[in-house]
């Protein structure tokens, strides 16, 4: 018996690193190794390389000026400068913050820290699908509130959300809007000029560029404070030698990425929606979370009810495919899914979630390999769960 | 170390659980622990002969360790004195394993407790029946806590209605039905036409209704909390979260909702 080949549908977790994006790296570990901060020739052509990439990068999604981006370790350190350095640096003009609950994990925890630190935290809970209302946002507004922190939209159910309108309602106050944009990459075009968003954090492995690299972007005027303290690198907003081949890389990932999303997000689509019908049509009781059709192209969010998560997960590696859960027995916390919980799944339910997220090198054989054996493991889960209790069909044959 | 980083054994046991299903008859003892909202949920039946176990299974809602350490302990336990079954601990059954994931050595080992309530419901006469059904009939009476009431007054109107005069109005609204009698079962169930998410409240343990509306309430999407009660509605200016109690675990958690309906 063979191995069957290995299926990876967990994009949102990680991503190779395009081979084009590779090749151009090389050099920077090589002969052009310098640093930009020195002052001879080696560490002139790496001052000259980092203003390429930050040019590259800025008008690959849309900035008005490369002076708008700041490179970072990736989007949780970007995430960190955005919120927290601009909540610290601004604190004289107010102490109130604003989330949404669907937040990734890092802004939850940025956010807590400012909730320890003297700061006013709101959370906009989601409708049931995901998506945060203006008006929501809009009913928490107070003349002091700093910031707002609405993804672009959520890695885990996918529901893309309406930047625009939620920039529209802050457009009468003082607040300034950071959103992080790791999810959207790659999925959706990205244009940082019009998205309406003052602070926008960004990963490079999430354009298919190298892990340990990221970007914030900071909308001209406005003001933030260092998180990281040092030699005053990045305009004195990220201190550290810059990782220049990791910088390189990210650039033309991103170059890459504005050119390819289009196409790459239409062959996604595809994937997805006969991944959600086969899934939903072959597996009763089984259920698509976040929006029927307001959610990113590569990601489908499916609960089983009567299952576990990490039981999923496990039965699926066995037979090489590789998912993510927002079951808590998978998690450092036992926490579910705050994101699930928020809205409005219970925890037993949100235990029983299973996301798939596909790529840029995704294939119709990785579906279809997913739906001939996700059937039968739900099945055999169930048959050992003593909580399932199939719906309508039962009851119909018994009486 | 990950959570799921499982020994050999524990993932043989998880691929290949034994002992798995239920047992029926007058010889039968059933163990029941954890709650599915903390994410385990096992059963284990007993069949006793002469103070001994004379077969066992089991059922588990849960995640890998949860089914491993259940199939693990009917096999260390079957054909085993009851006295010495009793003295089988959580830490024999994951030193049977190969030892779990520290994170999992306590949420999801619970199979040795699972095993000694077996035995204690055996010694007690206590019917597998009993545990399924316990509180069976338990009065109709408003899920509600006294202290919810003033926060229901104050979101009046502003998400917390007594009557729903048009459905459309939920259209696509996660409504909260509490149990005010089967009148209120009805109305759930004819929301789940424009809404898919109802959730109904009751205090019981089952629905104390006619079975024609429990079979529906069954077959419908409604969600049923049993055993709980609103303890608090919360949201900025108009309702967007409650609070619920669970009676039987004496826990309190939060539910994301955009209405909730008190019927008269």
């Amino acid at each position: 018996m063979t191995a069957p080949a290995s299926v990876y549908l967990d994009h949102q977790s990680a991503k190779p690193t395009d081979p084009r994006v590779v090749e151009a790296m090389l050099p920077y570990f090589g002969e052009r190794f310098g640093n930009p901060a020195s002052l001879h020739a080696v560490g002139d052509a790496a001052t000259a390389a980092l203003g390429e990439a930050r040019l590259r990068l800025a008008s690959a999604l849309g900035a008005a000026s490369a002076k708008e981006i700041v490179f970072t370790s990736g989007a949780t350190e970007a995430a960190n400068l955005g919120i927290s350095g601009y909540c610290m640096r601004n604190r004289r003009q107010g102490t109130h913050v604003i989330i949404s609950e669907v937040e990734h994990i890092s802004i939850l925890n940025i956010a807590k820290y400012l909730g320890k630190n003297g700061f006013e935290v709101s959370r906009v809970p989601p409708d049931q699908f995901g998506r945060i209302s203006p008006e929501k946002v809009r009913a928490r507004l107070k003349e002091d509130t700093l910031l707002v922190s609405v993804g672009w939209a959520s890695n885990e159910i996918g529901t893309v959300q309406r930047l625009g309108d939620i920039a529209e309602a802050l457009a009468e106050s003082n607040a300034v809007l950071h959103t992080d944009a790791v999810a959207v990459q790659s999925q959706l075009p990205i244009d940082l000029e019009s998205c309406g968003a003052h602070l926008v954090s960004l990963s490079s492995n999430d354009f298919y560029g190298p892990p340990g690299v990221g970007a914030l972007y900071v909308r001209s005027g406005v003001k933030v404070g260092p998180v990281m303290l040092g030699g005053g690198q990045e305009d004195g907003l990220r201190s550290g030698t810059e990782n220049l081949p990791g910088i390189v890389g990210m650039s033309l990932a991103a170059e890459i990425a504005a050119r390819e999303t289009p196409a790459d997000g239409a062959r996604m689509s595809e994937l997805r929606d006969r991944l959600v019908e086969g899934v939903l049509a072959s597996i009763p009781d089984a259920h698509l979370n976040g929006h029927p059709t307001e959610r990113l192209p590569g990601n489908a969010h499916f609960r089983f009810d009567g299952v576990e998560g990490e039981s999923l997960l496990l039965s699926l590696k066995d037979k090489g495919i590789s998912a993510a859960t927002g079951s808590a027995c998978s998690s450092k916390t036992l926490e579910p899914s705050r994101t699930l919980i928020s809205c409005g799944l219970l925890h037993e339910e949100a235990h029983g979630s299973l996301e798939f997220t596909f790529g840029r090198w995704s294939q119709a054989s990785d579906v279809d390999r997913v739906l001939e054996v996700l059937p039968a493991i739900v099945g055999r889960l169930r048959e050992l769960s003593p909580i399932y209790r199939p719906k309508g069909p039962r009851d119909e044959v018994n009486t | 170390m990950k959570s799921t980083q499982y020994s050999e054994a524990t993932l043989d046991h998880f691929r290949n659980p034994r002992n798995v299903g239920t047992l029926d008859g007058d010889d039968v003892a059933l163990g029941r622990v954890g709650n599915p909202t903390c994410g385990d949920l096992m059963d284990i039946y007993i069949r006793v002969k002469d103070d001994t176990i004379d077969d066992i299974r089991f059922q588990t809602f849960g995640c890998g360790s949860a089914v491993a350490t259940s199939s693990m302990v009917t096999e260390l336990v079957k054909g085993m004195p009851l006295d010495e079954a009793l003295e089988v601990t959580r830490a024999d059954v994951a030193d049977a394993l190969g030892g779990l994931p520290p994170i999992k050595m306590h949420c999801s080992n619970l199979a040795a407790d699972a095993l000694h309530e077996a035995i204690e419901n055996w010694r007690s006469g206590i019917t597998p029946e009993e545990i399924e059904s316990h509180g069976i009939g338990a009065p109709a009476c408003m899920a509600i806590e006294e202290s919810a009431t003033a926060s229901i007054e104050h979101y009046m109107g502003k998400g917390v209605f007594k009557s729903v005069g048009d459905l459309e109005s939920l259209r696509d609204q996660r409504v909260l039905v509490v149990d005010t009698g089967e009148v209120s079962a009805e109305l759930a169930i004819s929301l789940t036409e424009v809404s898919g998410r109802v959730v109904f409240v009751t205090r019981g343990k089952t629905l104390p209704y006619s079975t024609d509306v429990v079979e529906r309430v069954a077959r419908s999407d409604v969600k049923v909390l049993y055993e709980c009660e609103l303890v608090d509605v919360g949201g900025e200016g108009v309702v967007e979260r409650v609070r619920i109690h669970d009676l039987d675990e004496d826990d309190e958690y939060d539910l994301f909702v955009d209405a909730v309906i008190v019927a008269e």
